[in-house]
């Protein structure tokens, strides 16, 4: 039996420990893959407007949604930590706060942003890439959001303790590399350079 | 085990108010500065506040130790 249930009642924390060396090494894998995308994507950004010009985007709105990401990264790095010492119930607290703030920023970019912007994905590269860089982005946020309402799902269900809890480990490190990934999206979308149409 | 898990709780706090304090500075150094060089400025804080998460939030240390020893 190797599901995350099964291991919590059977199974020693040695081959539970072993395994999760080897999927805490897939998970990584998988980051260091996607971030090769994520640094085209920025590559292409700085080819096309250098240290000029950016997207004449929404300053304010562009703050705002990114200190709700980096605050989101917060609250999921205590919910992981409450986890690992044994506290469940400060885990689903956290992780409440860390998927709320995660919608918000998915609202923020996509339901306001793309809204407001002055020109559309079909108005030239640069918004094209100003489209897909976000978009990219938000379906990376959607999906870490869909994770951890999983592990949060779980975590109300009891299947996880401060010993094994592998799914929170996963979803925690996940978040944290989407709101990474902005660290550098975010200048390059909205400060640097003098903004262009 | 109490005493670890503040200190775990407060490094994280540490961490965050750092990264505010970084984001806002690169708020009103990209508002407010157009200098060319600003983007090498701003391309250098947000791979600091890189560091910082991938280091202390993601804990990539854990890929270096035994199994045994992650928790």
């Amino acid at each position: 039996m190797s599901t995350e249930t099964g291991s919590l009642e059977n199974g020693s924390l040695v081959d539970y420990r072993y395994r999760e060396g080897n999927n805490r090494l897939g998970l990584w894998l998988f980051i260091i893959s996607d971030s090769f995308v994520f640094a085209g994507l920025l590559i292409s950004r700085y080819y096309l407007l250098g240290f000029n010009y950016h997207p004449d985007v929404n300053q304010i709105l562009g703050l705002a949604v990114t200190v709700m990401l980096l605050v989101s990264s917060y609250f999921m790095y205590r919910a992981e930590t409450l986890m690992k010492y044994g506290d469940v119930r400060g885990f689903i607290r956290n992780a409440s706060v860390t998927m709320v703030l995660g919608a918000l920023f998915l609202i923020g970019v996509v339901g306001l942003e793309w809204q407001i912007a002055p020109a559309g994905p079909n108005d030239g590269a640069v918004w094209s890439l100003f489209y897909t860089m976000t978009g990219f982005h938000a379906f990376h946020v959607l999906t870490g959001l869909i994770l951890l309402f999983i592990v949060w799902r779980k975590a109300r269900m009891g299947k996880y303790n401060a010993d094994r809890h592998w799914g929170v480990e996963a979803a925690a490190v996940y978040w944290h590399f989407v709101d990474v990934v902005w660290f550098f999206f975010y200048p390059a979308l909205y400060l640097v350079g003098r903004a262009v149409i | 085990m109490e005493d670890k898990k503040k200190q775990a709780l407060r490094l994280g706090t540490n961490v965050i108010l750092f990264l505010l304090a970084l984001t806002a500075a690169e708020f009103f150094i990209g508002a407010y500065l157009k200098i060319w060089w600003v983007g090498i400025i701003l391309l250098i804080i947000s791979t600091t506040k890189a560091v910082f998460v991938i280091r202390d939030y993601m804990h990539v240390s854990r890929l270096f130790v035994g199994e045994e020893e992650t928790h």
